[in-house]
Order: structure tokens, then sequence, then C-alpha cells
């Protein structure tokens, strides 16, 4: 971490989300600096990818607020689109745009969004193609991708953007066994060159590895929240302690 | 895991069978007819060239007219249509009771008496020309099911296709113009040739307000030669080969919207 770093570049205070009868996310304050790798697990229900999906507003919390590099997401003084065009988000299923090639894929939001010309957008397009590996396949369209491919081709569709941020909702979870290795390689990369990044994901040989820190979740509350060699190590919760029972 | 399931069929009104594009049997429904139709209409041109071949050449001006009502009432009702779907999909709730209030009214009220109410009963107002007045309920009624045609396609995208747009920084419209509408586009083509299809036979109602389409110059030419058999025989060969070269065309447009699927 740098020493611009001491600011929070995603910074959420007592945030609540309810679904009905259902608490999702209940009281979560949770901070991640530039450059920091956050991996966030827990089971299923647990409000996980709930919460990662407030950070770009594609759940809106009910209470508690929720800054993202200075600007409140949830405020209407701030264009939610300029936001989100910062933090890009990788879903489980990649929901690549079925009607584009690759190539378009990549180049669609750029072109539109940040007014990048044609030429510059394609061969930023490639350049990103080429590191997550299927630069042959620029001119297909998705439907022709393994699933792996095309979780691919989704990383490199937000990376285009060139965003500050990116978010990981169970990117792997989708997948047949022998492809996971393959995505996972790809956010390895990513984070070795210093992307700040959020992932929710059950890899747990990926948290060890890249994650400066793991938080668990669990009935919308963070229960847990360790460093990698802590958190598998030494960790305090029972309930904690019955999940990397169950997953290990 | 793919990502969504895509082909949707919408299956709407009484438009007409479109064919399967992948179909690729010769002797299917549609050939049946058509060249069934085809051959009674030579046959009967030929063998009795006094009435029917007379009949034939009677005919195009109402030909044309029907095409004329059917055209321009589908091109006002396509964009009625999308802006009554999007309506009906808006969250605001004003907007989406107005959209939805249509639709019911509309739906509500028979054709014929759509036409009537505009032609004869609003013309104590107001005198709308025949023409304007055919083209105005056809647009009308029909642009309250091509709003449920455009609903239900708009509908069939993955939530996921608008979660990715929106979470790349698209806004609603950019979203709905640029990822939803060109994938919904090939659920909603073939239900929209339907209703074309539907609509091009429903111009046959306009005869009754003096618009001198096909069934009208029938008429007119029954009601001087009292060969009721020969003229009906022929309108209904001549409606036929319309309707199925129709729906062989939005065949063909749909097979052509497949491009981007696997192989």
């Amino acid at each position: 971490m740098t020493a611009a770093s001491a600011e929070p570049i995603i910074s959420i205070r007592n945030a609540w989300k309810f679904f009905g009868e259902l608490t999702a996310l209940n009281d979560v304050s949770l901070d991640v600096m530039p450059g920091e790798k956050v991996v966030i697990c827990g089971p299923s229900g647990s409000g996980k990818s709930t919460l990662l999906r407030s950070i770009n507003r594609l759940e809106t919390v009910d209470k508690g607020s929720i800054i993202v590099d200075g600007l409140d997401v949830n405020s209407p003084d701030n264009d939610i689109n300029k936001i989100r065009q910062e933090l890009g988000m990788v879903f489980q299923s990649f929901n690549l745009f079925p009607h584009k090639t690759v190539l378009q894929n990549l180049t669609m939001a750029p072109m539109r969004l940040r007014k990048t010309p044609r030429a510059e957008a394609e061969s930023r397009a490639l350049e990103l193609l080429k590191k997550v590996g299927i630069s042959d396949k620029a001119n297909v369209f998705p439907a022709m991708l393994s699933g792996g491919q095309q979780q691919r081709v989704a990383i490199a569709r937000a990376l285009a953007m060139n965003p500050k941020i990116m978010l990981f909702d169970e990117p792997t979870s989708a997948l047949d066994p022998e492809m996971i290795g393959e995505v996972l390689d790809v956010m390895v990369t990513l984070a070795r060159e210093g992307m700040t990044m959020v992932c929710v994901t059950h890899e747990m040989g990926f948290a060890r590895e890249v994650a400066d820190r793991i938080i668990f979740m669990d009935h919308g509350q963070v229960l847990e929240e360790n460093a990698p060699q802590d958190f598998f190590g030494a960790p305090k919760h029972p309930r904690l302690q019955k999940f990397l029972n169950q997953i290990l | 895991m793919t990502t969504e399931p895509q082909n949707v069929r919408i299956v709407i009104t009484d438009g007409a069978i479109i064919p399967d594009p992948k179909e690729r049997r010769i002797i299917t429904a549609w050939s049946i007819s058509f060249v069934g139709a085809l051959a009674a209409l030579v046959y009967l041109c030929t063998s009795r060239p006094d009435p029917y071949w007379r009949l034939l050449q009677f005919l195009p001006d109402g030909i044309a007219v029907t095409f004329k009502v059917t055209v321009l009432s589908i091109l006002c009702s396509i964009p009625i249509g999308l802006v009554t779907g999007l309506g009906r999909l808006s969250r605001n709730r004003l907007i989406n009771l107005v959209a939805s209030t249509y639709v019911e009214v509309v739906r509500g009220i028979p054709l014929l008496v759509q036409l009537f109410y505009i032609y004869y009963a609003l013309g104590r107002f107001l005198k709308v020309p025949d023409l304007l007045a055919a083209i105005i309920a056809l647009s009308v009624c029909y642009g309250a099911y091509m709003g449920e045609v455009f609903r239900a396609g708009i509908d069939s995208i993955s939530k996921g296709q608008t979660e990715a747009a929106r979470s790349l920084g698209f806004n609603r419209a950019e979203t709905m113009f640029m990822v939803i509408l060109p994938q919904a586009w090939r659920t909603i083509l073939p239900p929209v040739g339907n209703e074309f299809i539907a609509m091009l036979k429903d111009t046959s109602l306009v005869s009754i307000i003096a618009v001198a389409d096909i069934l009208r110059r029938g008429r007119e030419f029954a009601s001087e030669s009292f060969l009721y058999f020969e003229t009906y025989t022929m309108i209904a060969l001549i409606y036929l080969l319309i309707t199925l070269f129709l729906s062989k065309g939005v065949s063909i447009m749909e097979s052509r919207l497949n491009y981007y699927d696997r192989r």
C-alpha cells in the first residue's frame, strides 16, 4: 500500500438491508483500502452477495452509507452511472452480451461512456483479451465460448473501462471444475498488478493466496475478519470454525 | 451453464402459422397451402377466364389499398406498442397504470366496434376521412397487442443483462436500446410478424366504412354480376396467398436474426 492510501476507497458504514422478513445485511461496516484485496465468504444466504452488490448499488441499502472513492453511492447528488464506471463487476453467470462479438463486448462501454475512439478501444480490448488468454476469439459471439472463456471475457470487459476497483460475485461458482483454474489465474494476475479487489468466493485456495483480508459473514453480519493466516490458522468464531471444517 | 434461455417463443394471436426457419422438408403445411392456392388460382383463371380472369383484373386497386392500410397501420402501431410495452414495464405507478388501462380497454372492445366508433360516433364531432379512420382504429387496436408483445419480449431477456450493462455505467435508456431491445427483437419479431398478418386480414373490416380494399372491390363486383361464389373464392385465394407470402417472409427474417447463436 502506498502512502496516499490512508483513506479507504470503499467505506461501508452500518449498512442494513431487508428483503421482507429477511435481514440480508445486519449493521455491516467495512473499509477497503486502495490496492487491498478483500475476500468475502460465508454460507449461502449470508448476505455476502448483497453486500457486494450494494457497493455499486445493484442493491440499495435500507439504512447506512456506502462511500466509494469519496462519493456516496446512494446520494441523489452523485451520478451512479459515473460511479459505476470506476467499479468493474464480474457476475456468477458471466452476463456477456450475446448479440455482440467478444471484441464488441469489450469496446461498447469505453466507446460510449468514455468516448474512446474505436481504434484505441479495439487495440486496448485486444490487449486485454491477450492478457486473459483468448485473443484468438475476438470476433466470435459469446455462445461459441466455454464457460471459463466467457468468464475471462467478462473480466476483460470490466477491465476495459479501466475501473479503480473490481468486484467479483462468485465468479467461479457456475463453472465446471476444470475451468475454475483458468479464471482464478486471471484474478491472481490482476491482484498481483495491484488492483483493488473485493471478491465473494468459495475458493479458499485463492483467498489464502491473494487476500489481504478475509471476511466471514453469516445471517447478514460480519462475524470475523482477519488476515488469511489467522483466518484459517486460528478462527475464533464457532460459526467460522464450523464453516471451515465443512468446506476445507 | 449457459447464460440464459433466449429462445422464448411468444404465441399471441390469430395471425398465421409462421413456418419454422429450421424446417428443411419440402412438403409442409405451408408448401401445400401455397402450391394449392396458386394452382387453384391459375387453373380457374385459365379454364374459366370469364369471371375469374376478369375478377383478377378488377381487384388490384383493392389489393393496393389493403396493403396501404396494413403498412401504414403497422408503422403506427409499432411505436405505440413500444411505448405501451415500456409503460407496462415501468416502475412508475402512474405510467404503468395508464399503459395497462389502455391495453385493457382496447382489448375489451371488438375492432369493428372501434372502427365504427372512430368513423361514425366520433364523426359527430370531427369528420375523419374513411382511410384515416381505418388507420387510426387499426393502429390503436394493434398498438395494444404490440404492447403486450414488446412487454413479453423485453421481459424474456434475463435480469443479468440489465445488471451487466448498468454495472458498466450505462444508464437505463442506453441499457434498453443497446442491450435489451436488440436481443428482445428476435423474440418479438415472430409475434410482430404474426400481428402484421392478422392485421392484414383484419383490414377486411374497413370495407364496411367504404374503404375500397380487396373485399370492398369484390363486393362491388359481386353485386353487379351476382357471381358470389366466384368472387369470394377468388378473394379467399388472394388473401391466402398474401398471408402465406408474408408468413414465409417473417420466417426468413427470423432465421436471419439468429446469427449470434452457436453455429
